[in-house]
């Protein structure tokens, strides 16, 4: 556990001392949402059913979070770190390999958790507010923080995999789609059907419609259950992976 | 020998790479406690390989290899506590100030709190980096990464030290500076293990070295009884314009001479006694009226060494000497 906890912080400060990392990351999801919502504002205006008598701004939020917390900041780190022979040095000493791992990823804990509070008072700025209240509020930055957790397994993952830069840098390209076949600019049911299908059947669409029912709708149950029961299985499924990489890593 | 365990023992150590590429060919080594033990050899031969095996980065392939009397595959986490590792590419997170960096590999080792701070003040104290030690790494000089990379290595004390090549780049005032810290660490009861292309270093500072070429040793000693083993002294003849065949025709059937090899502007005398030699070679070379450029008695070489077990001198060392000196 201290492992986990030096290495973690080692990695926070990196957060610190390279903010030209992470400001861009930020700029990004900033950016759309502004974007967005002033193209789209005369089409859905606030009386729009689906938009629950609020702003656009309100609808597009929670995508906003999700790119806000989805970097692949870790992998790169990692991949770096391989290059150049840090990784070795740490895989030399007498800790497990797993708290490599486990460090970095409590370090996008941070990250998101950092970055989603700076896009939701951005929102806030917009006039967005919250429906769930101050609670749904602390709720929605928390599990943006933990989506990004799950998504940073992705990027450390590849970077494990490929020991390359390169494809660690562009490995967010194949997770991509994946924000998109989405609900993410209108409801599931505005959808046509083909994209409606693959909507569905993509568990991310299932982060953003729970995050954004703590926005326009208030407590959903059910929407929130499935929102933590996607984040939990990309945690759970990109950190096996990861775990499974770092422990086979130069053991072939 | 003491009753300790050896500190590096392997037994036809062996490491095959995918494709097929044998990077060891069965290596068996024992290096006692207290030696400072080099492993020389040009690049690819299988120097850095060994290390990794040993330091527990890689498995091998076949074959058996302890440290500090832990075997390196059944037990991997006590060697590691065990040992300090410099590799080749050095090991520093550029994030961090070298006394970041040192506190953490504490850290690492589970010294913690203020033990850990002080032990950082004695390394930082001991490498000669107390006043760079807030700076971020990324801004350090290739002797001073090298530095603090061998303090990083030396947190935990450990009883082996493997340092790989620790000394490639660095300019000549620096390679000193870290022989000196390898000495010192040495004096200090710390078995090192190091890998290098450098014949001076290897002379200079091993008490014992293997010569390693295409995965397998090819000769080991200290390198007084490998250069003694070559069982001549070479006698230089600067030819300064004399005719070669003229000299060579002048020093026939001199005592003690065992070859002549024939160089540019120059003839080497291979012969048992150098000293004792020179004497009738001058009286000789007087008597033929040769005139010579110049006469230098010199012992073997660990390149006449490698030369020997090799069949080829150890490339761009004789460069890298000459800026060394």
């Amino acid at each position: 556990m201290t492992e986990v906890l030096l290495l973690g912080r080692r990695a926070v400060r990196e957060i610190a001392r390279y903010p030209e990392a992470t400001i861009p990351a930020l700029f990004i999801p900033l950016f759309f949402l502004a974007v967005n919502v002033g193209q789209v504002t005369k089409t859905f205006p606030s009386s729009t059913p689906f938009l629950h008598g609020q702003g656009y701004a309100a609808f597009q939020l929670p995508v906003s979070l999700m790119f806000a917390v989805a970097t692949a900041s870790s992998g790169l780190a990692l991949v770096t770190e391989i290059d150049l022979g840090y990784f070795d040095k740490l895989l030399a000493a007498p800790i497990r390999r797993s708290s490599i791992i486990f460090g970095r990823l409590a370090a996008d804990l941070v990250r998101g958790l950092l970055g989603a509070t700076v896009v939701l008072l951005a929102g806030l700025a917009f006039g967005v507010h919250v429906e769930a209240g101050v609670l749904g509020a602390l709720v929605l930055i928390v599990l943006a923080a933990l989506f990004g957790v799950g998504y940073a397994g992705f990027g450390i993952l590849v970077a494990l995999r490929t020991r390359n830069v390169q494809a660690t840098n562009t490995s967010f390209l194949l997770f991509f789609p994946l924000l998109f076949l989405t609900p993410n600019f209108v409801p599931f049911d505005r959808l046509s059907p083909v994209m409606e299908t693959l909507a569905r059947i993509n568990p991310v669409s299932y982060v953003i419609d729970g995050l954004r029912s703590l926005v326009i709708e208030g407590w959903v149950g059910s929407k929130i259950a499935y929102c933590c029961l996607v984040i939990a299985g990309l945690i759970a499924l990109l950190t096996t992976l990861s775990l499974r990489a770092i422990a086979r890593y130069d053991r072939d | 020998m003491t009753d300790r365990a050896l500190a590096v023992e392997t037994h036809d150590l062996r490491r095959t790479f995918k494709g097929g590429v044998e990077a060891v060919r069965g290596i068996d080594l024992w290096i006692a406690p207290g030696e400072i033990f080099g492993f020389l050899g040009p690049n690819g031969a299988g120097k850095t390989t060994t290390v990794r095996i040993l330091c527990t980065l890689l498995p091998p392939t076949a074959g058996r290899a302890s440290v500090a009397g832990v075997d390196v595959v059944a037990d991997a986490a006590e060697v590691r506590r065990r040992i300090g590792v410099a590799l080749q590419e050095i090991g520093l997170d550029p994030v961090q100030t070298g006394r970041e960096l040192l506190e953490l590999q504490c850290g690492l080792y589970g010294i913690t709190g203020a033990d850990a701070k002080r032990r950082t003040e004695e390394l930082l104290e001991l490498v000669g980096l107390t006043d760079a030690a807030d700076r971020r790494t990324k801004t350090y000089s290739g002797g001073m990464k090298r530095r603090l990379d061998l303090a990083s290595a030396l947190v935990h004390s450990p009883e082996v030290l493997f340092l790989d090549e620790p000394t490639t780049g660095l300019d000549p005032a620096s390679r000193l500076t870290v022989w000196d810290e390898v000495r010192r660490i040495n004096a200090a009861g710390t078995t090192v293990f190091l890998t290098t292309q450098y014949l001076e270093e290897a002379d200079q500072l091993c008490d014992r070295l293997a010569i390693i070429d295409s995965g397998s040793i090819v000769a080991e000693g200290s390198p007084e009884r490998l250069k003694a083993q070559m069982g001549h002294d070479v006698v230089t003849l600067e030819l300064n314009g004399a005719d070669p065949a003229a000299t060579e025709a002048a020093i026939d059937r001199l005592p003690g001479l065992e070859r002549v090899v024939v160089e540019q502007q120059a003839l080497a005398l291979y012969v048992e006694d150098g000293a004792a030699s020179i004497a009738e070679i001058v009286r000789r070379l007087d008597r033929s009226s040769v005139d010579v450029g110049g006469i230098a008695v010199s012992r073997p070489s660990l390149d006449d060494v490698f030369l020997q077990a090799t069949g080829r001198r150890l490339e761009g060392t004789e460069e890298d000497e000459a800026e060394a000196a």
